[in-house]
């Protein structure tokens, strides 16, 4: 049995282990955001379209049809008289798009981030609603590491108690990490002050 | 040194073991969600007196109802966070861990709208696991929490490198662990590849 449950605990986390690192850095950076240099590549140019359009989705696809290396989730949509804006978005690049109805002109400002930067996208990158189809893969991916997580913190649990001589600390600080979490999740979760 | 590293794994993963679960299941939800825009029905609505003092700016009816209201975890509202809805009433949204108390302020009939709009116990996880220090001004609660949650992030860094090394330094080194170990790899890499 415990054989079993150590080659399931080390199979998962074996897996999981490039994208928990992607996890933990990425936190440490949201958490102290001053340790780290974000700037990201900014690129602009134009691009000839028809005039007088007015859909932004209509828009989206024709400049991702003329520049291929545009690709993304269509988000910020927003229309004006003269102008159609949108941002085509995938973790750590963002094109922002301003197309203009008279002119036919879509300026486009593309922002690449750093590694860091594209590890905070990628953090919080999840979902099945996104696109495109590389984004949905991600978020199988994300369900996957989450779903090894939870397993990796039962078969711990499991191996831990086998062993004799980590028992008491061991059940000493899993009470104080329990009741300490549980309590205070409890408190706002109730909206306790 | 094989068995501190051991120790020092186990313990760490013992201290953050809620913590770890709470990321488990945030990165659950996160992939539940069907859209980027949280749900905002309305659970609750109630109504109460309030008269705005006359001839004052915007900031200060909303900081006179925060004073009044004294909403659980919430904190004053900040100006750029102040706006009107479509009927011109001044709307003020509270945000804390729960979701949000959206206060619409009815001047003409001298009373205060109150929705409570709660997020779901997923949505609950998924902010708990995203509280981080860089909130001075949070509710005391949430940076208590915040400061197990800084713990948490190092211990699974902790674990992370105490694993590499406990797996590697062990003898019996299995086929299929390096085989699971390429695989998550490759995706990581060809996904990263594929957004760049």
């Amino acid at each position: 049995m415990y054989t079993t449950i150590r080659s399931i605990h080390l199979l998962l986390a074996s897996f999981s282990l490039p994208f928990l690192v992607m996890y933990g850095v990425s936190a440490v950076q949201m958490s102290h955001n001053s340790w780290f240099q974000m700037k990201p590549t900014v690129q602009e140019r134009d691009l000839p379209l028809a005039p007088g359009q007015t859909d932004g989705r209509a828009i989206a696809r024709d400049v991702m049809d003329r520049e291929r290396t545009i690709k993304g989730e269509i988000s910020n949509v927003q229309t004006s008289a003269a102008t159609v804006s949108m941002r085509i978005v995938v973790p750590g690049t963002v094109h922002e798009v301003k197309y203009n109805a008279a002119s036919g002109i879509a300026h486009v400002k593309t922002s690449v981030a750093g590694v860091m930067g594209m590890l905070n996208r990628l953090h919080h990158w999840a979902g099945f609603y996104r696109e495109p189809l590389s984004a949905k893969v991600w978020a199988l991916a994300v369900a996957i590491v989450s779903t090894a997580l939870l397993l990796v913190g039962a078969t711990g649990i499991y191996m831990w108690f086998t062993r004799r001589p980590e028992r008491r600390i061991g059940l000493a600080l899993l009470t104080i990490n329990v009741v300490f979490a549980v309590t205070i999740m409890v408190m706002l979760r109730r909206g306790a002050p | 040194m094989r068995n501190l590293v051991l120790k020092l794994h186990i313990y760490a993963g013992l201290l953050t073991f809620t913590q770890l679960m709470i990321y488990g299941f945030a990165g659950l939800a996160a992939t539940a969600q069907t859209a980027a825009e949280r749900p905002k029905v309305p659970h609750t609505i109630r109504h109460t007196t309030f008269t705005p003092p006359p001839s004052v700016p915007d900031k200060e009816i909303a900081d006179a109802v925060y004073r009044e209201l004294k909403l659980p975890l919430t904190r004053p509202m900040p100006l750029f966070a102040i706006k009107r809805n479509a009927d011109n009433d001044l709307q003020l949204d509270f945000y804390n861990i729960n979701g949000i108390y959206r206060v619409v302020v009815l001047e003409r009939e001298n009373r205060l709208r109150i929705e409570e709009i709660r997020n779901s116990l997923a949505i609950f996880l998924e902010d708990m696991h995203a509280t981080t220090m860089n909130d001075p001004e949070a509710p005391r609660l949430l940076r208590i929490w915040a400061f197990y949650n800084e713990l948490a992030m190092w211990c699974l860094l902790t674990f992370v490198v105490s694993g590499l090394y406990l797996w590697l330094s062990a003898q019996a080194r299995t086929w299929w662990a390096w085989g699971s170990f390429a695989a998550g790899t490759m995706t990581f890499a060809v996904l990263w590849m594929a957004f760049r």
